[in-house]
């Protein structure tokens, strides 16, 4: 078990936990680090400072009861969808990879693959949003064509956004597993279909750490 | 270098290839890491793109990195590579008009500096002025202290006002451009007058066709009749309404006669109007557009290429036509008549009048033309550039406020400036330090080739096997 | 290769005895489904076996035997190993659990070979993860296929597939209690009782006569609808436009589903009839709460009183308006004599409109108390008539909007192709396309004269145009927010919701799994949890197929309609039913 401290693309310390519970079954957890406080309050701030100018030039009170409201839902929402505690990636030989998120309220998304639909484990690259970065994924195969790559499952992803492109027929289960748009073009044609699964949604580490994380799949990989 | 052999000894030697070697031939070059930047690239065909293509080909073999920037074509976004790990960033922008992005002058430089710095560039390389993108990145490469080449693959007049807003751009971009290439003569005196460049820093160096790629095939062709063949895009600088003169006119005259067009525009429905004005279904074929693999087969099956353009720098249609055997009848616009020798083409005036005449005259065919290489030239501007220092912001102010004018002067110094500031904003905001470098894929060193470490990146092989595609390569397994 | 065992939770306190299992064809697994206590004959054992195979159609085998810590575990364990030689098999799986640990050890004897222990690192050929679940779970629980779509039973056969499936099949294994006397006993998951079942069982009795009955009432409403006079054509026009018309023949459709008397065939049948059932007994619920809040009071009354004086009202505002466009409307100078004309054609309507309501309002207190007890067959029918009734007192805009719309279009028609003469091309209605075309001097002559006239005159018409539109959407919109609510209630999966807030592990989107503490020496022991859908999966999967009352066409679509003045109806359609 070891714990290794990386960077995410924004240059924030996250912490890649690598702990191995047999040969074949290894357990990757990226934690980001806690709400800041201070993040909190400047929020908080900002919007009763802008609720209370608001108030001072229309006299309505009702603008500071609303700002309280705003304040407390946005918190509460933004702690149940968007803030994300920690992630992990359970990778089992011969079983599946099993990839959970836990946000901060305790809510926790889980998915399971199993290992007769994952081809393999890659390090891809995208653009997202202004940045081009480095994303890992699983590479599912297309149950048609077992020898054919059919989807794409990227790990230690990143929130939606229309920057990505996505164009294939497995949109359904892109949004299941609260994924995202990423490019993955096979050819021409584009005729091959890709499929997006992520992990470690808000982590977004850089290369160095998903490289860690892709030599360890791959000696899993490689055994079963 | 070994594909574009043998063209060299027949076409116009370019008094800048003399200049070159004889500057420092002894000298080892160092590599560059080259970024080619315009809207023009595949799948959108012509000209242009194949240029960039081949030419990233030549660079990379010559052991440079090579990386093409170009915007998204339809679900093409993202990131690919095609042969020898040529990387090709399609960018999410929008496309205004023509294949061209919208410019707001800095909404690009977020991307294109992450780009630049993720894969350590060291050379911009810009091609065709009509592309918003290219004098967007040109920009931006300036404010972030790149090298800058430009190369200008078309002719533009001085009197119609977008020319004279996009003369006004050109001047702008080019005033502290390192070097600009040409594709002809007539586009370096057209270049230097409207760009208000230095004549000294632009080069020629022709475009070139593979030869091998475009080889006779006399066997394909009906001997029966006579086949005129026009490739091109149907638009109007290409000059089709006068195609649409000149075919019911030769029809009449010569019942053998058969026209096979292949390419797509909206000028098309133009020649549709006069094939079935004139009752001409079996003689006038219409192919629509063409992948660059079939153009040949197109071309085999004439007897004479003829090209209509109303203003073209270069011209590579012809070079293709003439390289597979056919008798080349074009218009005298622009570059045209450097392009081939005498003896292969036979020139006219663009009128419909002055191209029938032309067609009449030509019966006998000829052997196939050449150009010399154009790589190793590329190759030494770009070591020469390296050599150059790039202006500092002042200078760079100076030289903007004295070269455009009073108003465009002061504009785009704003315009430098705020550049400038959203820079250092961005710096600020994803410092260079947090941008992760990118695996080095391109050419013999690249990491398509290093099998013998772990490949760590190894994905997104989005090989077209148009491009001869060496799918060894792919190794996601 | 790594063997997976399945093993269920409630078999870790068993005694020593025989594993009785499966194990998975063309998977390295084998799934533990209950353990054979001492004292048994191997005899009876096989006999038993083959009888529960017939009966559940899985191959159940002996896998293996299971040791409990106990003072001559020595003995036990050498007996057990004996037992070995009894049972026919490829490989027997040695189960035990020491005192002192937690987790039990396994022995892997494949038959011919040497004995190897699990926790052996040199040999790798066979390692063992032993995977716990919870039987009563994964037996209830009906696992979907993760990409959308119909499961397909020969590829779709995964592993954990396979588990869930064996689990299900051999029921009738778990049915045995432990305590009845039989040749031997057993340790597998244990239905608590059958406490609730003579409800059960007395519902499921009585199911059959109510289906019986329900199938005859509703073959009589079919006789009823098919009869001639139903299907004349104004009938079957008019009924084709009512939505109440609709919401019947859309219910009778769903009662139809439900009074089938067989059992539901699978999981995805039974789903869909349930969810019907519930959400037409809620249905009906709101409706009777809502008829008993009517009828209170005499608010029917009250309501009919003040319905007669708001379309008055509604009326005279609309000729105000009227007035307002034949004047000078926002100040823009409009073509007066047209003006007047459409002004006065659309004053006159109104008057034909008041008289008709004047003319009825003596008997729209009774209507509205007759039609109020419909809202007995559900709100979904209430819901469907309000919508209707709007439309017929909101007739005159309509009757508006249709000529508004018509006039325009006429007239952008008109300009559109009076344009391309303009520009000397012509529409090819041959090849769709625009040719170009030349005309003569008179052609062009009274072209430009036509499109002069045209241009000049659009103003007048899109003005008109424009107003009466605004309120047909006012209308339109109200309308579709009723058909948004009563397809709601139509299609909710109503019961596919409870049962995932009450018994989340029944509706399975696939497993999730949890590294158990682990301890030298012992294979990697692992729980199997069942990670339940998503609501948004749930409502994805279960929602009832109804007439969606979601717009035809997209917003760009609907704008460019209302430009070039095609008309739009409320939004809803019938659309293609997709299973």
């Amino acid at each position: 078990m070891t714990e290794e401290e990386f960077s995410d693309i924004n240059g924030n310390t996250i912490s890649l936990d690598c702990q191995s519970h047999s040969e074949f079954c290894k357990e990757f957890t990226v934690s980001v680090p806690k709400l800041s406080l201070r993040k909190v309050m400047n929020y908080t701030c900002a919007v009763w400072l802008t609720a209370y100018a608001v108030f001072f030039a229309t006299d309505n009170t009702n603008v500071l009861s609303a700002a309280i409201i705003v304040t407390l839902v946005g918190m509460m929402l933004h702690l149940h969808f968007v803030k994300i505690d920690h992630e992990s990636m359970l990778i089992i030989g011969s079983l599946g990879i099993q990839i959970s998120a836990s946000y901060a309220s305790g809510r926790e998304s889980t998915s399971f693959i199993e290992m007769s639909k994952v081809k393999d484990i890659v390090i891809n690259e995208a653009i997202y949003m202004q940045r081009v970065i480095y994303y890992l994924c699983i590479l599912l195969k297309e149950p048609s064509d077992p020898g054919g790559v059919g989807a794409v499952v990227p790990l230690f992803q990143v929130k939606r956004s229309k920057h990505f492109a996505h164009n294939n027929r497995n949109v359904v289960i892109v949004m299941q597993y609260k994924t995202l748009y990423t490019l993955f073009s096979h050819g021409f044609t584009g005729m091959l279909t890709v499929l997006y699964l992520c992990l470690f949604q808000s982590s977004k580490p850089r290369l160095n750490c998903l490289e860690e994380v892709y030599k360890s799949c791959q000696d899993i990989l490689g055994q079963s | 270098m070994g594909r574009r052999k043998g063209e060299g000894q027949k076409g116009p030697i370019p008094d800048s290839f003399l200049d070159f070697a004889a500057m420092n031939l002894k000298e080892v070059p160092r590599k560059q890491n080259v970024c080619m930047v315009s809207d023009f690239f595949y799948p959108n065909m012509g000209g242009v793109e194949s240029h960039i293509y081949q030419l990233s080909q030549c660079l990379i073999e010559r052991g440079h990195k090579v990386i093409i920037v170009t915007h998204a074509y339809g679900n093409r976004k993202g990131i690919r590579y095609l042969t020898n790990g040529l990387k090709v960033y399609y960018l999410p922008l929008k496309v205004m008009y023509n294949q061209s992005t919208s410019t707001t002058v800095f909404h690009s430089l977020p991307l294109l500096r992450y780009i630049f710095v993720r894969e350590r560039i060291t050379i911009v390389h810009s091609h065709s002025s009509f592309s918003s993108m290219a004098h967007d990145s040109l920009f931006h490469a300036k404010t972030m202290g790149l090298h800058t080449v430009f190369t200008d693959h078309s002719l533009f007049g001085f009197a119609d006002v977008s020319s004279v807003l996009t003369n006004k751009l050109l001047t702008v971009s080019l005033c502290d451009t390192n070097h600009i290439i040409c594709v002809s003569f007539t586009s370096k005196e057209n270049t230097v007058l409207r760009g208000a460049v230095n004549p000294e820093i632009v080069s020629v160096i022709p475009n070139a066709v593979d030869p091998t790629d475009f080889t006779p095939n006399p066997s394909k062709r009906d001997e029966n009749k006579i086949t005129i063949v026009v490739v091109s895009r149907l638009v109007y600088r290409k000059g089709i309404d006068l195609l649409g003169g000149i075919i019911p006119e030769l029809c009449q005259k010569y019942p053998d006669l058969q026209f096979l067009i292949g390419g797509e525009g909206p000028k098309r429905l133009v020649l549709e109007e006069v094939r079935e004005k004139y009752q001409l279904h079996d003689r006038v074929r219409l192919l629509g557009a063409l992948e660059h693999k079939d153009v040949r087969n197109v071309l085999v099956q004439g007897h004479i290429f003829l090209n209509t353009s109303l203003t073209e720098a270069f011209c590579m249609a012809i070079v293709e036509g003439a390289s597979c055997g056919l008798q080349v009848v074009s218009t005298r616009v622009g570059g045209i008549p450097e392009v081939l020798p005498e003896d292969l083409i036979i020139l006219c005036e663009p009128t419909v009048k002055s191209l029938c005449e032309g067609l009449e005259m030509v019966i006998a065919k000829h052997r196939a033309g050449s150009l010399p290489p154009p790589a190793a030239i590329h190759n030494r501007v770009y070591d020469r550039v390296a050599k150059e220092v790039v202006l500092p912001m002042d200078a760079r102010l100076n030289r903007l406020m004295s070269r455009c004018g009073p108003v465009a002067g002061c504009i785009f110094s704003l315009f430098a400036v705020l550049d400038f500031l959203l820079l250092v904003f961005l710096r600020w905001l994803v410092p260079d330090s947090n941008i992760d470098i990118a695996v080095d894929a391109t050419g013999v060193r690249g990491a398509w080739r290093r099998m013998s470490t772990p490949p760590n990146t190894c994905t997104n092989t989005g090989y077209d096997s148009n491009y001869d595609v060496a799918r060894d390569l792919n190794h996601t397994q | 290769m790594v063997l997976k065992i399945f093993f269920p939770q409630c078999c870790n306190a068993a005694d020593s005895g025989l594993l009785i299992g499966r194990w998975l064809p063309g998977h390295n697994s084998a799934v533990v489904l209950a353990v054979i206590h001492f004292p048994f004959i191997p005899g009876q054992v096989k006999q038993y076996l083959n009888q529960l195979q017939s009966l559940t159609q899985v191959d159940l085998t002996v896998l293996g035997s299971w040791c409990k810590p106990s003072e001559d575990q020595e003995r036990v364990q050498s007996f057990l190993k004996d037992l070995s030689t009894i049972f026919p098999h490829e490989r027997w799986l040695q189960l035990s659990s020491e005192k002192g640990k937690k987790r039990f050890s396994c022995l892997v004897n494949s038959r011919g070979s040497k004995v190897f222990e699990s926790g052996d690192k040199e040999d790798k050929g066979d390692q063992v993860i032993c995977i716990h679940y919870d039987q009563c779970k994964v037996m209830l629980s009906q696992l979907h296929p993760a990409q959308g779509g119909i499961l397909n039973p020969q590829t779709e056969l995964s592993e954990l597939r396979l588990v869930f499936q064996t689990v299900s099949q051999s029921q009738a294994l778990f049915y045995i209690d432990k305590y009845d006397e039989g040749p031997f006993k057993l340790t597998h998951w244990q239905s608590e009782g059958r406490e609730g079942s003579i409800l059960v069982e007395l519902s499921k009795q009585a199911s059959v006569p109510v289906c019986l009955v329900l199938a005859w009432l509703l073959s009589i409403w079919y006789w009823v609808c098919k009869s001639r006079i139903l299907n004349l054509w104004p009938m079957r026009f008019v009924s084709s436009k009512l939505s109440s018309c609709i919401q019947l023949s859309h219910r009778a459709e769903h009662l139809q589903t439900i009074s089938v008397p067989r059992k539901a065939e699978d999981h995805t049948e039974f789903m869909r009839k349930a969810n019907i059932f519930v959400s037409f007994l809620v249905d009906v619920a709101l409706g009777l709460l809502l008829v008993s809040w009517l009828y209170r009071e005499n608010r029917i009354g009250q309501l009919a009183e003040t319905l007669v004086p708001v379309a008055d009202h509604i009326a005279e505002e609309l000729q105000e308006l009227l007035k307002w466009l034949m004047g000078a409307p926002a100040g823009l100078k409009m073509n007066r004599a047209l003006d007047q004309v459409l002004g006065r054609f659309f004053l006159y309507h109104i008057h034909l409109w008041i008289s008709y309501i004047h003319l009825l309002s003596p008997f729209i207190g009774m209507i509205l108390w007759y039609v109020g007890l419909s809202a007995c067959l559900g709100l979904t029918f209430a819901l469907s008539v309000l919508s209707d009734i709007v439309a017929l007192l909101t007739f005159h805009i309509y009757c508006f909007y249709v000529y508004g719309a018509r006039l325009y279009c006429l007239k952008i028609y008109g300009l559109s192709s009076l344009w391309r003469l303009f520009r000397g091309k012509k529409w090819n209605v041959l090849r769709q396309r625009v040719d170009s075309c030349s005309y003569d001097l008179d052609q062009l002559f009274i072209g430009t004269l036509l499109f002069t006239i045209l241009l000049f005159l659009l103003p007048t018409t899109a003005l008109y145009y424009l107003v009466f539109t605004l309120l047909r959407l006012l209308v339109v919109l109200f309308q579709g927010l009723l058909h948004l609510c009563v397809d709601f209630i139509n299609s909710f999966p109503l019961f596919a919701m409870g049962l995932r807030i009450c018994r989340s592990y029944r509706l399975a989107a696939g497993v999730k799994f949890r590294v158990l503490e682990q301890e030298s020496e012992r294979p990697l022991h692992l729980l199997m949890e069942i990670n339940p859908l998503t609501y948004s999966a749930v409502l994805q999967w279960y929602r009832t197929l109804t007439y969606s009352c979601y717009p035809k066409d997209s917003w760009g679509a609907l704008c460019k309609k209302l430009f070039i003045g095609e008309l739009i109806y409320p939004w809803k359609h019938k659309n293609i039913k997709t299973d």
